[in-house]
């Protein structure tokens, strides 16, 4: 056979198998992602579509009502919960964790022990832990008020935090800080002038997860709220009943809560896999 | 500026001993290069004295007063590192500046002192911008700006150059020199590369093992090398080591080498202390003091041999012959064009005057 | 000897030689403190609070603090709904993490050689692992409703005849409705990593075992399986301690039903310590928990060496 009529073969056989991938990729998104477009379309949906039998695949407007109702009855003040508490604990995890991971990192203070004790507080099932905390917080009276939850998402973002800011922290070359420290500057400028501005990447991108944790977090949530606080994955389970579910407000509500995660993981794209893994894999 | 005076200074990195028992005067204004072959302990040394290493035993003194318990910051000393520890989120001008800041200089004082020490480097266009738009020797300069900045009392400088190719080492070393020369402050480096120890120092102080083999000006060490690890450590090429035997010889002595070479003849003046009849010396003779015979008779105390040549290297400005005496290996270094190719039967002079004879079994001159 | 001078040696020794003042000795502690107190509201309160209570006769209604021996921790082995919470608990992590593992692997497979726009698919499909587990629950609900859920329309077109599957409330299809659940949300997880990780195998190795004539189950288990290894059992670590922790997806589906079917262990928690209002055993129950979980982590994490 002629040179160019076997490139052709090589081609069309590189390219048909290219081809099967991308039909493979686009089944699988599709899969995956459907659910979400279902979720997604309800929200969007009036009653009469969405408790039609047949089930209406594509709406035949978008319809906001769904959410107006939401805005109204003042349920999305849910959502203002929700950022305030992933917010400040995120912020406080952050910084706590940040300096404590420079003493893991640098100092190695309290030795392997120490630092295996505190991963392993990543690992601690929350039922396990929820009711004591419930029982304290009674007892001060922080049950249903933010400091809350807030001191406790801090507690279990900081595992996470420590372990994930460690390995950013030994990135940098120690050069940077020796030289700081022979030209003047206390451990707390080094750490503050020269640890915190190199690692800014590493610090945005725990950030993500850490905020996120907090923010699909249930049962801390329901255990210890009430009235006065209510966070959006709780306020989704108020929706929940017996006979029939509002459907419509779980749809609504759900989206709103997914919104600003799928928002901040597409942005810290690039530390996702270094994210989620716990630095295991440099992605 | 001040001196620098360390006394039995120990350290030691878990099992290894990093420096053992170093005594160091260095005074005032001194340019004193530490040189040595891998872990021999000078950037330990080095380090120690900036405060980044605790030492075990021993103590260290800045300008008369003892540093050992102070903080690296409250020693008055700056540091110019190997990878230039700049920090990429600041640009030039702030990099500088940094240590200033660092010890709350009013702001005043802050502009004019960086524009001096930057000019002084020849890089005042670079000030705004970021390390990472910098040459290499672009970068070097700005670290060795904020060490200058300070005016600190020593200058520590750990490796600067080593990661510059070869040309812009050559440049940088004379800026060194040169900075050294106007401000005129106790500097002390750090390196493994002897061209730059002999080049830039006013005094060397080599190290092997965590010891100090042998301090002193570059051309002491160079033409009176205390012992077989100085001698061959400086100059390149090597010296040459012939193994022998020493033989009296009328009121001198003699070097026997053996294998039918006849009695080498060293100069009437030339005390050996502890020097026995028969007994077993290595003979140190640079390239350069191994040349191709000039003048009749042979000049006082140079012995004069017959030999082929094996193998030529030239360099382009000098030709580096070997060929093998008493069956070791001889280099001879010759004019550029002054030499055939091998199996060239050549007259060679051996300056015995400038040998050194060293013990095999002690490693020192003799 | 050549170590000492070089960067790693003062990389390994940290800066613990460079703490020249007490001061400095005392910076690190200080920094370090306040994670660590925060730490232990969560690491050491609940854990001495659960074993003290566990002793204790407390109920919600009843206030007795005295001794109660080990009462407690008897009724635990003699608690039947106990052990099937956890013998549903061993279920679902038994047969959604090899699943996960498998996809998730497949998957990874899949998309590892170079494909213009992998980016946008990836960032996709890691959709469904970072929304609430709450709303995946939710939006599983939605999708399995008989009357107007899109997947019994699905299976009805399939099967061709009208099909009604209560898989909420049906007990054949309960684990089933849980597990695909799960595996949705979670399977892009094991996806992302495992992806991460097949991308760092070293190709040269690949390419000399495919001159050498190495078919492809040779290559991946010579070659892949063990470059990869290290990744695969950080995340079924994970992956199983989250599944053994599970809660929320149950919760918005079940609710631990029908009856205590698919009751795990972090739900018959719950329920004996909110609905029964049984403080002491619920004590008891957590501090096994705790107790077990931690020993289990420790064991692994030191096996696997990830603190050097």
């Amino acid at each position: 056979m002629s040179v160019p009529a076997v490139a052709m073969r090589r081609w069309r056989r590189r390219h048909s198998w290219l081809a099967l991938r991308y039909l493979a990729a686009i089944c699988l998104t599709v899969i995956f992602l459907f659910p979400v477009y279902w979720l997604f379309m309800i929200s969007f949906k009036t009653p009469d579509e969405i408790y039609h039998s047949p089930p209406v695949w594509y709406p035949a407007s978008l319809q906001f009502a769904n959410y107006a109702v939401l805005f109204k009855d003042g349920d999305v003040i849910a959502i203002w919960h929700s950022l305030v508490l992933a917010g400040v604990s995120t912020v406080l995890a952050l910084f706590l964790g940040t300096i404590a991971a420079y003493s893991l990192a640098r100092f190695r203070t309290g030795g392997e022990n120490l630092a295996v004790w505190i991963i392993s507080q990543r690992m601690i099932p929350p039922i396990a832990v929820v009711f004591p905390i419930f029982l304290l917080y009674v007892w001060l009276g922080w049950v249903d008020s933010y400091i809350g939850l807030i001191l406790l998402y801090t507690a279990f973002n900081l595992p996470y935090v420590i372990w994930m800011m460690r390995g950013y922290i030994a990135d940098v070359p120690m050069e940077l800080e020796e030289s700081a420290l022979v030209d003047g500057c206390s451990r707390w400028r080094v750490l503050w002038r020269v640890v915190f501005p190199m690692v800014r990447a590493g610090l945005f991108a725990t950030a993500v997860f850490t905020f996120v944790f907090a923010w699909n977090d249930f049962i801390f949530a329901l255990v210890l709220t009430r009235t006065e606080v209510i966070t959006f994955p709780v306020q989704v389970t108020h929706y929940f009943g017996g006979q029939s579910n509002f459907w419509a407000k779980i749809a609504a509500m759900s989206v709103l809560g997914t919104l600003p995660v799928f928002v901040a993981v597409t942005v810290m794209q690039r530390f996702l896999v270094r994210g989620i893994s716990l630095g295991a894999v440099k992605g | 500026m001040a001196e620098v005076k360390i006394a039995g200074l120990h350290k030691r990195y878990g099992p290894v001993q990093a420096v053992r028992g170093v005594d160091l005067e260095i005074p005032e204004g001194e340019f004193t290069v530490l040189v040595g072959p891998s872990g021999c302990g000078k950037s330990t040394l080095l380090r120690s004295i900036a405060g980044l290493e605790e030492v075990d035993t021993g103590t260290i003194e800045i300008g008369g007063e003892v540093v050992n318990d102070m903080r690296p910051r409250d020693r008055d000393v700056a540091m110019v590192f190997q990878n230039y520890a700049l920090y990429p989120y600041l640009t030039v001008f702030e990099n500088i500046a940094f240590g200033l800041r660092a010890r709350r200089t009013p702001q005043a004082e802050v502009a004019p002192r960086v524009q001096r020490a930057a000019r002084m480097l020849g890089i005042d266009a670079l000030l705004g911008r970021y390390p990472r738009q910098l040459s290499g020797g672009q970068r070097q300069r700005v670290a060795i700006g904020r060490a200058i900045v300070r005016n600190p009392r020593v200058f520590l400088f750990d490796e600067p150059l080593s990661n510059l190719d070869a040309q812009l080492r050559d440049e940088m070393r004379g800026e060194i020199k040169r900075l050294h020369q106007e401000i005129a402050t106790t500097m002390i480096y750090v390196t493994h590369d002897q061209i730059e120890a002999m080049t830039l120092a006013d005094r060397i102080v080599l190290m092997r093992d965590g010891r100090i083999e042998q301090q002193g000006a570059p051309l002491e060490l160079f033409e009176r090398p205390a012992s077989l690890f100085v001698a061959g450590f400086l100059g390149s090429p090597r010296m040459n080591f012939l193994q022998g035997r020493l033989a009296r010889s009328g009121e001198g002595f003699a070097i026997e080498l053996g294998g039918g070479v006849p009695r080498l003849a060293l100069p009437q003046e030339r005390r050996l202390d502890g020097a026995a009849d028969g007994a077993p010396i290595i003979l140190g003779l640079r390239p350069e003091h191994v040349g191709r015979a000039t003048g009749t008779p042979p000049p006082a105390g140079v012995a004069r041999l017959e030999a082929t040549i094996e193998l030529v290297q030239p360099t382009g400005s000098r030709s580096y012959a070997s060929f093998r005496l008493a069956d070791q290996p001889l280099l001879a270094e010759l004019q550029a064009h002054d030499v055939s190719g091998p199996g060239e039967r050549i007259t060679v002079d051996l300056n015995l005057p400038r040998a050194t004879i060293f013990d095999p079994e002690t490693g020192r001159a003799l | 000897m050549t170590a000492v001078d070089s960067g790693i040696s003062r990389r390994s020794h940290g800066l613990n030689h460079r703490l020249s003042l007490a001061a400095d000795r005392q910076f690190k502690y200080l920094i370090i403190a306040p994670a660590i107190l925060v730490l232990l509201l969560i690491g050491l309160f609940p854990l001495i609070y659960s074993l003290v209570v566990s002793f204790q006769g407390l109920t919600m209604t009843e206030e007795d603090t005295s001794f109660a021996g080990f009462t407690n921790y008897a009724r635990l082995f003699h608690d039947l709904r106990l052990w099937q919470a956890l013998a549903h608990t061993a279920i679902i992590t038994a047969v959604a993490l090899p699943l996960e593992l498998l996809l998730g692997l497949l998957m990874a497979q899949l998309f590892v050689d170079r494909m213009p726009g992998r980016q946008i698919f990836v960032a996709l499909l890691v959709l469904p692992t970072v929304i609430s587990p709450i709303v995946a629950g939710a939006n599983w609900a939605l999708l399995f409703d008989v009357r107007f859920g899109p997947i019994t329309q699905i299976l009805s077109f399939i099967a061709g005849q009208p099909v009604t599957i209560l898989w909420t409330l049906n007990p054949y299809f309960v684990y089933p409705g849980i597990l695909i659940c799960e595996i949705w949300q979670w399977t892009p997880f094991m996806f992302l990593l495992l992806l991460a990780a097949l991308s760092n195998v070293d190709q040269s190795q690949l390419e000399a075992s495919e001159i050498d004539g190495a078919s492809y189950w040779r290559k991946f288990f010579k070659i892949v399986l063990p470059a990869i290894w290290p990744v695969m059992t950080i995340a079924c670590l994970i992956r199983a301690l989250d599944l053994v922790r599970i809660f929320d997806i149950i919760w918005a589906l079940t609710q631990g039903g029908p009856g205590t079917m698919s009751e795990t262990i972090s739900i018959y928690t719950y329920v004996q310590g909110f609905s029964d209002f049984e403080t002491s055993y619920t004590a008891a129950i957590a501090f096994l928990v705790i107790v077990l979980l931690t020993a289990i982590v420790t064991f692994a994490l030191k096996r696997m060496e990830i603190v050097r």
